[in-house]
């Protein structure tokens, strides 16, 4: 597999990457801290744990949004270039996927909101 | 190599073909013997997925006939209340081996069987890369599989349920050999799993017509591709988790056992970040194959191939965010469970975006109503309930009330019938032409499907009803006036039904079935893709240059084209089985595969490990070994007669294409398959430092307990030293290895063997320090966790001791050089691995206690 490719599969599969990471901090972050009682500690008069959720789903966020930039961009120059038809698939599979991404992101950081930390 | 940037394109006219006509009258016959079966009783020795896949089949058919009639005997124990058909303990068993039977030797199984038939064909390969290993997977499966089955006609059954929860799978309240029997059996059929895995990543990625780019790649080559991604990723976990329950049963480590630290939420973990995985694991190839039935059923092209491929990769990414929703009723955390929830319901969006591709194309084409399409149809209306009761429960409020209930029987019996059973039967009736003479009858077909689909609804939607008025799951009786009783008979009545449908499937093969090499029904359906091309056991005559997602809507006279030899490698170049490698991305000729042909090896080797396993469930140690030993043996063996070399120059498969008989490096085949096979070893590993920390996380008090010796870091870091020495001998043999003239200097079974001496050092030392410091493995889930990591970094060193003897004896024998060194290649990478993993290993044992500031 070229550099290349191996870019392009990485963008194309990369929203997704960062949502498997910032389910992994988040839910992460919530056991651990309940489970080591430090959850009621405040930030700032925010509690740790609501305060690292939004600051993960926020770095997620931007992140993926970046990735979605990149993709729309990288797929603009390929049709106006005469690009191989795989180059294509993959900018328009990385632009739906992190299209998808920015949703599941939001919505898997929602719950941050709404519920107490550790009840 | 002279491999063009872009495909010619091919006309009519036959001089533009790769390969001009009249072709050598030889050629075909020469073809034909390479790819000749064995006859009499070394017919077992096949390994071709036209074999293998068809047994592997029909294997996993007779499991689902053999659970099936487990549930019968359950339907008919719950048809009345109060009755004593079975008793209560024999009830436990049936219940357990019906859904462990239909999890794991029937639905995961089935699948995968069904794509080394399809793969193949539908990818225009002759074969799958590995032959041998899907025959080593299939006939391990085969045998453990039946072994295992017997077992509930000895009251040796497990019986603690299909997801086997600690305490009550722990040897104290399962003393006898019960859940043994779940635990090897079963970790043994997944290492079977994962083998056909492998073998469908690299078939996929690299087997593939030419030009079949990842955007003409059918959509069920992408099911799988992420069917088996998943797996590759899901199932350590499960391993793991039996590893570890066996390790507590067997020698008392207490990874579960609440009184010594463990916790028995560790097996929910490992087993549900598997489970849930594993039902869409189950359903991701059903749609792969929904979404070929729908288009030839229609007459038109799938609407919305790229969402549909998004769909599935998101599918395969998302569905490891739900595992929790199994353990809403454990009490964890409510913002916990509502990242879990979260998950589970944005995982029911790519499915609906699949559901509603498959509406579009039925509605743009014209759906001809055949015994295929009423299945779909079928799986659309009974899988979407499924998935509605699907996303009630993903609610935790109302999954409290449900949990444990009727409801959830009815639920995950829904989808799992709607969204697998019957997508594959289906696929029986929609590709019985590809291996058969004979099509199946569509008038019984109708009848079958008829039968299936009320019984189904019949006997799980009261389920529903009985469940919400308060029945149990698990109960192998009720009392009168509990207001069960109608609706419990009426769903007896429906999985009799149920049966009825699945007995006259069985007349209608029994009547029909005629399977062929070279005489199939051919293309009843008027489908566009390759896998209905005229096909033998050699796969297509030749290898054809694709251009769109149904060539054969899109290129008149392919099918002639194919067979009368003008494509791609109309013969054998090396005399002997071979297929095609193509780019992963572009599918553009890479070289020649020389493709193993039959032999006992792959047989015995399946045979002796399934019986090294068994006979360990029932402590016959010696034997087991014994069986173990030469299990290994035979596995060396077969190994022994693969990575032949460039055994001719670079051969013309037409079109003025050359393309040589032996590659190594990133493009080698082998090469894919180590890389897989690390994410699987990775993966366990990981699972193996989650437990750690999850284990830290319930002491986090005692993390050592108090009284604990720590080692020093001199041993440590010196194991770590002697490990990364070891990689560097091999780095340093990679190098003395390399140029294109054959060289086989003598230094490098030396430094091999240097490597193999610093790695078994490395990994002694580690044993031997914790060993001096008396930590023991049974007082405390500490020692449990600490010499779990060491007992799994010295299995991977043995495992490296022995590929690097083993590549230093292919020295000796003169098979491996400079050019010829694949086998020394995989070696190599496993080192790395190896020695990554033990790294990684002594960096938790010695330093994470440190930097919790426990010691
Ligand atoms: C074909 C008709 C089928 C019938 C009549 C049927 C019937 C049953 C019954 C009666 C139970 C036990 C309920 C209890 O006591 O809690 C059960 C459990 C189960 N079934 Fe089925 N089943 C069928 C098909 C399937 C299929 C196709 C699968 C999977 C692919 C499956 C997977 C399971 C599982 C996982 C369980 C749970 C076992 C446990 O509680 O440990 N069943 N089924």
């Amino acid at each position: 597999m070229t550099r290349r490719r191996f870019w392009q599969v990485f963008m194309m599969l990369c929203g997704f990457i960062i949502w498997a990471v910032q389910f992994t901090l988040i839910y992460g972050a919530t056991s651990t801290t309940c489970a080591l009682e430090v959850a009621e500690t405040r930030l700032l008069g925010i509690g740790i744990v609501p305060a690292v959720i939004a600051a993960v789903t926020l770095a997620a966020f931007l992140c993926t949004a970046g990735v979605l930039t990149y993709a729309l961009r990288e797929h603009r120059r390929l049709q106006s270039g005469n690009a191989g038809v795989t180059d294509i698939f993959l900018s328009q599979a990385a632009i739906l996927i992190s299209a998808f991404s920015i949703a599941a992101i939001v919505w898997q950081g929602l719950p941050a909101l709404i519920l107490p930390a550790c009840a | 190599m002279n491999v063009p940037e872009t495909q010619k394109s091919f006309g009519r006219d036959g001089s533009e073909f790769p390969n001009p006509l009249p072709r050598p009258k030889d050629e075909l016959q020469k073809l034909k013997r390479a790819w000749e079966p064995p006859r009499g009783l070394s017919f077992i020795t096949a390994v071709n997925n036209t074999y293998v896949g068809q047994w592997y089949v029909g294997t996993a058919f007779l499991f689902f006939v053999l659970a099936g009639i487990l549930s019968l005997i359950m339907r008919a124990q719950l048809a009345a209340p109060e009755s004593d058909l079975v008793s209560h303990s024999l009830y436990n068993q049936l219940f357990t081996m019906h859904g462990t039977v239909m999890m794991f030797l029937f639905a995961v199984p089935a699948v995968e069987a069904a794509s080394v038939y399809l793969l193949p064909n539908m990818q225009a390969a002759r074969d799958l890369p590995f032959p041998r290993l899907s025959a080593y997977a299939f006939w391990a499966y085969f045998v453990g599989g039946l072994v295992f089955f017997t077992t509930i006609f000895f009251g040796l059954a497990p019986n603690s349920g299909w997801f086997m929860y600690p305490p009550l799978s722990s040897l104290k309240y399962s003393p006898a050999d019960n859940a043994d029997w779940w635990l090897l059996g079963i970790g043994f059929i997944e290492i079977s799993a994962i083998a056909g895995a492998i073998e469908i990543i690299v078939g996929v990625m690299k087997t593939r017509a030419v030009g079949m780019s990842l955007d003409k790649m059918p959509i069920y080559s992408w099911a799988m591709l992420v069917f088996a991604a998943m797996i590759i990723v899901g199932f350590p976990a499960i391993i793991l988790g039996t590893l570890l329950l066996e390790l507590e049963r067997a020698f008392d480590w207490p990874f579960f056992i609440a009184e010594r630290g463990g916790d028995p939420l560790l097996w929910q973990h490992l087993f549900w970040f598997f489970g849930h995985p594993e039902v869409y694991i189950i359903f991701i190839p059903a749609t792969g194959m929904v979404s070929m039935i729908v288009p030839a059923m229609a007459q038109t092209p799938l609407v919305g191939y790229r969402f549909i491929v998004l769909a599935l990769v998101a599918t395969g990414f998302l569905s490891f965010g739900l595992w929790v929703h199994h353990m809403f009723a454990t009490g964890l955390p409510k913002m916990s469970l509502s990242f879990f929830s979260a998950a589970s319901t944005a995982v029911a969006v790519p499915s609906g975006i699949q559901v509603f591709a498959w509406i579009a194309t039925i509605a743009s084409g014209r759906m001809n109503l055949t015994t295929p399409s009423l299945f779909i149809i079928g799986f659309l209306f009974i899988f979407t309930l499924g998935g509605l009761t699907g996303v009630m429960v993903a609610m935790a409020p109302f999954d409290w009330q449900a949990h444990d209930t009727y409801f959830i029987v009815a639920h995950l019996h829904y989808v799992l019938i709607g969204g697998m059973v019957f997508p594959l039967f289906a696929a029986f009736y929609y590709w019985v032409p590809v291996a058969s003479t004979r099509a199946l009858s569509e008038c019984v077909g109708r009848w079958v499907f008829g039968l299936m689909f009320v019984g189904v609804n019949v006997t799980f939607f009261p389920m529903h009803i009985t469940g919400l008025i308060g029945m149990p799951r698990r109960v192998y009786t009720y009392p009168v006036g509990m207001g069960w009783d109608e609706l419990n008979l009426i769903s007896t009545v429906g999985a009799f039904m149920i049966a009825a449908g699945v007995a006259l499937f069985i007349y209608d093969m029994i009547r029909n079935f005629r399977p062929t090499l070279d005489d199939n029904a051919g293309n009843v359906w008027n489908a566009g893709t390759l896998e209905w091309l005229p096909n033998s056991n050699y796969g297509t005559r030749t290898i054809p240059v694709v251009k769109s997602r149904e060539p054969l809507w899109d290129q008149p006279g392919l099918a002639d084209d194919v067979d009368a030899g003008r494509y791609y490698l109309p013969g054998t170049v090396t005399g002997g089985r071979e297929t095609l490698v193509t780019s992963p991305f572009d599918a553009r000729p890479q070289y020649i595969l020389q493709v193993p042909g039959p032999g006992w090896q792959p047989f015995l080797a399946a045979v002796f490990t399934a019986a090294f396993f068994l006979l360990l469930t029932v402590k016959a140690v010696i034997l087991s070994a014994i069986c173990g030993v030469l299990a290994l043996g035979f596995v060396i063996w077969w190994l022994w007669e693969t990575d032949l070399g460039p055994i001719r120059p670079p051969a013309d498969i037409g079109g003025g294409l050359t393309v040589p008989v032996y590659v190594t490096g990133s493009m080698n085949h082998s090469w894919w398959a180590m890389i897989a096979l690390m994410v699987v070893c990775g993966m366990i590993f990981t699972c193996l430092v989650f437990s750690y920390l999850f284990l830290w996380l319930v002491n986090p008090a005692s993390w050592p307990p108090s009284g604990t010796v720590m080692p020093g870091f001199l041993p440590g870091s010196t194991a770590g030293g002697l490990y990364v020495a070891s990689a560097i001998l091999v780095a340093v043999a990679s190098r003395h290895l390399r140029g294109d003239d054959r060289r086989s200097p003598s230094s490098v079974p030396l430094l091999l063997a240097g490597a193999v001496v610093l790695l078994a050092t490395g990994s002694t030392l580690d044993l031997w320090t914790h060993w001096q410091t008396a930590l023991s493995p049974s007082a405390h889930a500490y020692g449990a966790a600490v010499y779990g990591i060491i007992a799994f970094q010295i299995l991977f060193v043995g495992t490296s001791v022995i590929m690097g003897l083993y590549t230093i004896a292919r020295w000796l024998a003169g098979k491996l050089d400079s050019v010829r060194r694949a086998t020394f290649d995989n070696t190599m990478l496993f080192w790395y691995y190896t020695v990554g993993q033990g790294t990684a290993g002594l960096l938790v044992v010695y330093g994470f206690p440190k930097l919790v500031g426990g010691a």
